[in-house]
């Protein structure tokens, strides 16, 4: 949980006068975080109220119950959707990862003819959002028959101009003894992209990965439209299915939206710093 | 790792006189690297955005039986129908409010906890929190924030002695509320790149200007801002590809409605292909989008590229 | 170690859909959520343990629209499920597509008399002289009345009401601050073009023309007929005054707004009964009537959906489709479904059933549907409108409401509504004759 973006600032030890001076400071940062956390936390309180008790204008439940959970989890097999969303996700991660390091790789430290030229149209590729796409690679994955299974959910997402672009820079980057070195050893490429280019672009990697993660554990609008099936679909879907399916019971559906809220709560919590600085260093560097 | 073993037999083994061999060598491992991530890009970004180009000149029934060629059909009728300005106008409202907002909350976050202070720690975790929250769950709090008749918004504006606003039901209001939604989901991702940029910045300026006797405010227009500039670029850029692409929130909230009021581009894309099944005309929609986001990466780039500061 | 499991886990994988090759497994896909999902899962169940030849396999695919998104989709992939509902206003699409078994059919081919059927419903899904589907959950819309609201107001309960009567019983019921704002609304209906298309109906106008498009292919939309109009301007007038609450389109919040006492009468689904009961909760005495009319009443349309056995499936598949249609439209099924749900049953003769009548008399709100249904002309009005595109023009029709809630005139807001529609049924049919 601790955070430290800036190691060599200290907090300053408590003087009274002068965090009298800090109160309207206190109170800004408080009312933003409060506007911040205000609808998650509604959320929350009416997952905790019974079908009586839901519109009852007060800020905690008038009486706590964990029945909507209950329900929710005994109609709803949301530790299945959620296994589907950490499944899809972290394949597409992984995914991502190698393709862009190998790829990253040969277009920075690989001798290749049109090496410029292939980058050069990776890099126009950042320009097409998949949004744009998803029609025709839709009917594209449809013809080949994937619909409803997890190849269509992964293998469209796992080379990503991005983070070819992103590793590639890194690596470019580096200083290229680093490289020499191991190649008077008379290591080849795919050792050298092994033993030392991974090693060195590690944090770059967890960066890549941490963005990738969160990009597919986001995805809505393609497995709405490529799954059917109830042991296809992910986290996301089940959230549209539960307001689509039980919207008359708001406790039910806040319940199920935070139950698929927690995992990714909780990873950002106690991974913070490494989510923080991956988003920092990937997301600057795009 | 049999590969490695056996590209390495070129490079140790060449002397002098082989270097086309060591180069062919050298190319079959570059080729090894770095077709995996071509042939997929190939087959599922370039060839469906090609495929997606030839759909549009076409034409077929709803049940995807019959296909023919049809000219530019698709481009007239695309052009005829007034839903089409409508929709891209929506689209420039939406994201004319979405990224400004957006960048405009996330430097303030990030202003106010980039540098440490008691319970510094505790605050940057809230401010950042959105970015662990998902679409459809930020989508189904604020559906649930924002109820008509017993929502806390309308609890909380009723206690201010205010009457009671049509935040999703009123065709002139939604928009903007998704709008605003919408840069609450993402102003956890904006703060976090900005208090990176700002953490970036040299203390030393910051200490000369103080020596100098200037202001918080002159530092921020002088030192902050400027420095800043190629970050607030990169996320300005972010935000806008972010609020132009927007769907999860607005097929959860208002599935385009009240009054087509809240038709952004990609919803119509959505609605046309998967609800109307109109592939040929939606792909038609698409292409057009993606030509207008290419026209305005351009102008981006043309307008404010070149008024970033650049270290 | 490993090589173990791994071994044991394909054996046992193997097993697995050994056994499931011994039985025929049905797809089944359907769009009830909440309550009436668990009520088609329990009829699931029902049927699969009665049976040694057939395992139905029921999903849920979403909401209708997103139901018949995915068979379109399937369509075109090749991969459809062996029965699915698809909601009223899909019954042209489903007979265009040329993708269906028309249930006629399988239902001589299984000496099943569709003398059977109720007659409206089965007059509905009667496409072209051919009963296309099984009407499976059919409903009608009602009004929802909080009955100590109404006694205190001194407005007695009955179940036929003229537009103009229950606009003053609505407005009787609503109670404003000293400020003029509303702190009971008279009345809340979701905008949904449903509620449009039954008024028309239940008023004696065809909503598209080709009398409902069931003397010949609809080529245009009706909904510009005065009653409409009136409907849709009534509708303005009476949010504009504060006497009807504008809850969006969403029919949950109508019913939120009635169990939470904030809204003395909700227009609703017959299908909501159950639902809605159990969100009062005993809190006070609910009533349901018969949806309003203008003038005179000629009864109304069924909506609700019905299911389709696709085409081109084995003679063992289609065997168990059958079976499990059969057993759903047995008496002791059609019952069970009815007093779970609210839809009214489809056969002739359940009503009479010595527990169903029971059940009526302890609450005799599931008799409202069957009422209103029984004293139904039946007539092309009530039998619906049959026409393309319907999803896209319902949502041209519900966007007029808003724009006339937004002060657009009714007439004008429904006749460029109308344009629109036009143009996607034209769309429709000129995609569909080539």
């Amino acid at each position: 949980m601790t955070q430290n973006l800036e190691p060599n600032q200290t907090i300053k030890p408590f003087n009274f006068s002068k965090n009298f001076k800090q109160i309207p400071f206190y109170l800004l940062v408080s009312a933003y975080a409060f506007v911040i956390v205000l609808p998650l936390l509604t959320l929350f309180s009416a997952s905790l109220r019974s079908d009586a008790d839901l519109y009852a204008p007060t800020f905690l439940p008038p009486h706590f119950t964990l029945e909507p959970y209950r329900l929710a989890l005994t109609s709803y097999p949301l530790g299945h959707y959620l296994l589907n969303s950490f499944l899809t996700s972290s394949l597409i991660t992984l995914g991502v990862v190698i393709t862009s390091s190998t790829a990253g790789y040969a277009l920075a430290r690989v001798k290749l003819p049109y090496r410029e030229l292939i980058f050069g149209a990776i890099v126009g590729l950042l320009l097409v959002p998949g949004e744009i796409t998803f029609l025709p690679l839709y009917l594209h994955v449809n013809s080949l028959g994937w619909l409803d299974t997890y190849t269509a959910l992964i293998v469209p997402f796992i080379a990503s101009p991005l983070g070819i672009f992103l590793m590639r820079q890194f690596l470019k980057s580096l200083p290229q003894d680093l490289f020499d070195a191991a190649k008077i050893d008379g290591a080849g490429h795919f050792r050298i992209l092994w033993h030392v280019a991974i090693p060195l672009a590690s944090s770059a990697l967890g960066a890549l990965a941490a963005l990738t993660f969160l990009g597919a554990w986001n995805m809505y609008l393609w497995p709405l439209v490529t799954t059917q099936s109830k042991e296809m679909q992910t986290a996301q879907i089940a959230v549209s299915n539960l307001v689509s399916a039980e919207g008359s019971q708001w406790n039910v559906v806040a319940a199920g939206a935070i139950l698929v809220l927690l995992p990714t709560l909780l990873a950002f919590l106690v991974a913070q710093k490494a989510f923080v600085s991956g988003i920092a260093l990937g997301g600057l560097k795009g | 790792m049999n590969q490695s073993a056996s590209s390495q037999t070129p490079a140790s083994v060449a002397p002098q006189g082989s270097r086309l061999k060591h180069l062919k060598g050298e190319w079959l491992e570059g080729l090894l690297l770095l077709s995996p991530a071509v042939i997929l890009l190939l087959s599922f970004i370039v060839y469906p955005t090609i495929s997606g180009a030839v759909l549009s000149f076409q034409r077929e029934d709803p049940f995807g039986k019959s296909r023919e060629w049809a000219g530019f059909a698709n481009y007239l009728e695309l052009a005829s129908r007034p839903e089409f300005l409508a929709s891209m106008f929506t689209t420039l409202k939406f994201t004319l409010l979405v990224a400004p907002l957006e960048l405009l909350l996330g430097l303030i976050a990030a202003l106010l906890v980039w540098r440490p202070f008691a319970g510094s720690n505790f605050f940057r975790t809230l401010f950042f929190l959105t970015t662990a929250v998902p679409t459809s769950v930020a989508a189904v709090a604020w559906g649930w924030f924002l109820n008509p008749l017993s929502g806390w918004a309308n609890w909380i504006v009723r206690a201010l002695g205010l009457p009671v606003q049509p935040w999703l039901t009123d065709p002139s209001y939604a928009i903007w509320t998704l709008g605003v939604i919408t840069a609450w989901a993402g102003v956890g991702f904006v703060a976090i790149l900005l208090t990176a940029g700002l953490q970036g910045i040299p203390e030393d300026l910051y200490e000369a200007a103080r020596l100098d006797g200037a202001t918080a405010w002159v530092q921020f227009w002088k030192i902050t801002l400027p420095l800043l500039s190629p970050t607030l670029f990169l996320v300005g850029l972010l935000t806008l590809f972010r609020s132009l692409t927007a769907f999860g929130q607005i097929h959860l909230l208002t599935k385009g409605g009240p009054a087509e009021s809240t038709f952004v581009w990609v919803y119509r894309v959505y609605q046309d292909a998967f609800f109307n099944f109109r592939f040929t005309y939606a792909a038609a929609e698409g292409l057009t989008l993606f030509l207008a986001l290419l026209l305005l990466a351009a102008l981006q780039f043309r307008f404010f590229g070149r008024k970033v500061h650049y270290e | 170690m490993k090589k173990f499991l791994v071994a044991g886990s394909l054996v046992a994988l193997s097993m697995a859909l050994a056994q499931q090759n011994a039985k025929t497994e049905i797809q089944f896909w359907h769009s009830m959520g909440g309550v009436l999902g668990e009520r088609v899962e329990g009829l699931v169940k029902e049927f699969n343990d009665s049976q040694t030849v057939t395992t139905v396999k029921s999903t849920y695919v979403g909401s209708y629209d997103d139901g018949i998104n995915k068979l379109l989709a399937g369509i075109r992939a090749g991969k459809v499920p062996n029965l699915i509902q698809v909601y009223d206003i899909g019954s042209r699409t489903m007979v265009d597509s040329g993708a269906i078994e028309p249930l006629e059919n399988i239902a001589k081919a299984n000496n099943f008399d569709i003398d059977q059927f109720v007659p409206q419903p089965r007059n509905y899904y009667t496409v072209d002289g051919k009963l296309n589907a099984m009407p499976f959950n059919s409903s009608n819309p009602l009004l929802y009345m909080n009955t100590a609201m109404l006694a205190k107001a001194g407005i007695p309960y009955r179940n036929s009401w003229r537009l103009s009567d229950l606009e003053a019983a609505a407005r009787k019921l609503t109670i404003k601050d000293a400020s003029g704002a509303t702190l009971r609304y008279g009345i809340a209906i979701p905008i949904d073009s449903w509620f449009v298309e039954q008024f028309s109906y239940n008023s004696g106008e065809y909503f598209c023309n080709n009398e409902n498009g069931r003397k010949a292919r609809a080529s245009e939309m009706n909904f510009t007929n005065p009653a409409d109009v009136a409907f849709v301007d009534w509708w303005a007038r009476m949010v504009k005054d504060g006497v009807m609450a504008n809850i969006g389109r969403s029919g949950d919040n109508a019913q939120a707004a009635f169990a939470q006492e904030k809204a003395a009468i909700v227009a609703q689904s017959t299908a909501s009964l159950t639902g809605l009961l159990k969100l009062v909760g005993g809190k006070f005495e609910t009533r349901t009537a018969f949806f309003p009319y203008l003038k005179e009443r000629n009864g109304v349309a069924i909506g609700g959906a019905s299911l389709y056995a696709m085409k081109g499936q084995s003679a063992d598949e289609l065997k168990s489709t059958w079976g499990f249609i059969s057993f759903l439209l047995k008496p002791n099924s059609q019952a069970k479904w009815h007093l779970g749900t609210g839809y009214f049953p489809v056969i002739k003769g359940v009503a009479q059933l010595p527990n169903v009548v029971q059940a009526h008399v302890k609450q005799p709100n599931f008799e409202t549907a069957l009422r209103q249904l029984e004293t139904t002309k039946v007539n092309n009005y009530s039998a619906g409108c049959l026409a393309g595109a319907f999803p896209e023009i319902r949502q041209y029709v519900a966007g007029a409401i808003e724009e006339a809630i937004k002060g657009k005139p009714a007439a004008e807001a429904l006749r460029d509504a109308k344009v629109k529609a036009d143009a996607a049924l034209d769309r429709y049919n000129s995609a569909i004759k080539k």
